[in-house]
């Protein structure tokens, strides 16, 4: 597989997708809310956005499927995320925090 | 009793499906809603106390399974399934809401991606096209002379299609072009 730093950057979609799973296992629904909730209603994923990332994240092998708990609906399919996922967002969080630190740095030069 | 299906006549390119989705709205505006999608007619029930938004996909090859997980994932996501034309594009519709209209791809990037398999397989189409053609041409010119009179309209007809299909592609390309500049 790639590097995790090769997969930067994610879209917001992927990104998303993948810190909502790394809290617990989800179905694409539960994503959908979940990245609604943690962005504060500004991402919102479409069911065709939604169905091409989970495919190509599990093409990828960013996220697996989860095996259904027992008693629960096994028509709605769960996920998980990988350890290979888990990398690519700690890498993600690095280059967002880069971004971040030079940004302000300059704004914050730039001021006086 | 059955419910009664009113026809309409139906005409779409698949570089420009989203002509196709406005005219599903329209429609359903007025009270007729999309049953079923044909070639030529596509079959409408009548209801003027609801109103839908419909949206198009294009999906194709998803076995039977896959299809049934696609169909969740999309219903769970508030989308009706209502029809699909040839195995391959999928019409859902949602309760219309006032404000923008729902859409099925959110980023550019989903979207240029799903433009880019469109298009990808109008290229396919139009190259197997092209071959299948030339090698039929070569065939009938190496055994058999004088049948011009068949083989020139034939000829004719495939000019068209390629054109059509080379058409679409190019289409396609400037669809995908606009939205990523």
């Amino acid at each position: 597989m790639k590097s995790p730093q090769q997969m930067l950057p994610l879209t917001e979609a992927f990104y998303y997708i993948l810190i909502a799973l790394y809290k617990e296992p989800a179905h694409g629904y539960g994503i959908m809310q979940d990245t609604e909730k943690m962005s504060g209603g500004r991402v919102k994923i479409g069911a065709g956005t939604l169905y091409t990332a989970l495919n190509t994240l599990l093409k990828k092998g960013l996220i697996d499927h989860y095996p259904m708990p027992e008693g629960s609906d096994p028509r709605r399919k769960m996920y998980q995320i990988t350890p290979d996922g888990k990398n690519v967002v700690a890498a993600e969080i690095v280059r967002l925090k880069e971004l971040l630190a030079a940004g302000e740095q300059v704004v914050n030069e730039t001021k006086e | 009793m059955g419910e009664h299906l009113e026809k309409r006549f139906r005409f779409t390119t698949s570089w420009n499906y989203e002509k196709e989705e406005e005219w599903l709205n329209e429609l359903s505006a007025q009270g007729l809603h999309l049953k079923k999608a044909g070639t030529f007619h596509s079959l409408f029930t009548r209801n003027p106390s609801v109103r839908y938004t419909y949206r198009l996909d294009y999906q194709p090859g998803l076995g039977t399974e896959r299809l049934q997980e696609y169909k969740d994932l999309y219903e769970d996501a508030g989308w009706e399934y209502v029809s699909s034309y040839k195995g391959a594009w999928h019409y859902f519709r949602t309760e219309w809401e006032s404000g923008d209209l729902p859409k099925l791809y959110t980023d550019t990037e989903s979207l240029t991606e799903h433009y880019k398999k469109i298009q990808r397989v109008i290229g396919i189409l139009m190259l197997t096209n092209v071959i299948i053609f030339s090698t039929n041409m070569v065939n009938v010119l190496n055994h058999y002379s004088g049948v011009w009179g068949i083989i020139l309209p034939v000829a004719c007809i495939y000019v068209l299609l390629f054109g059509l299909l080379g058409y679409g592609y190019v289409k396609t390309g400037k669809k995908i072009k606009k939205i990523t500049s």
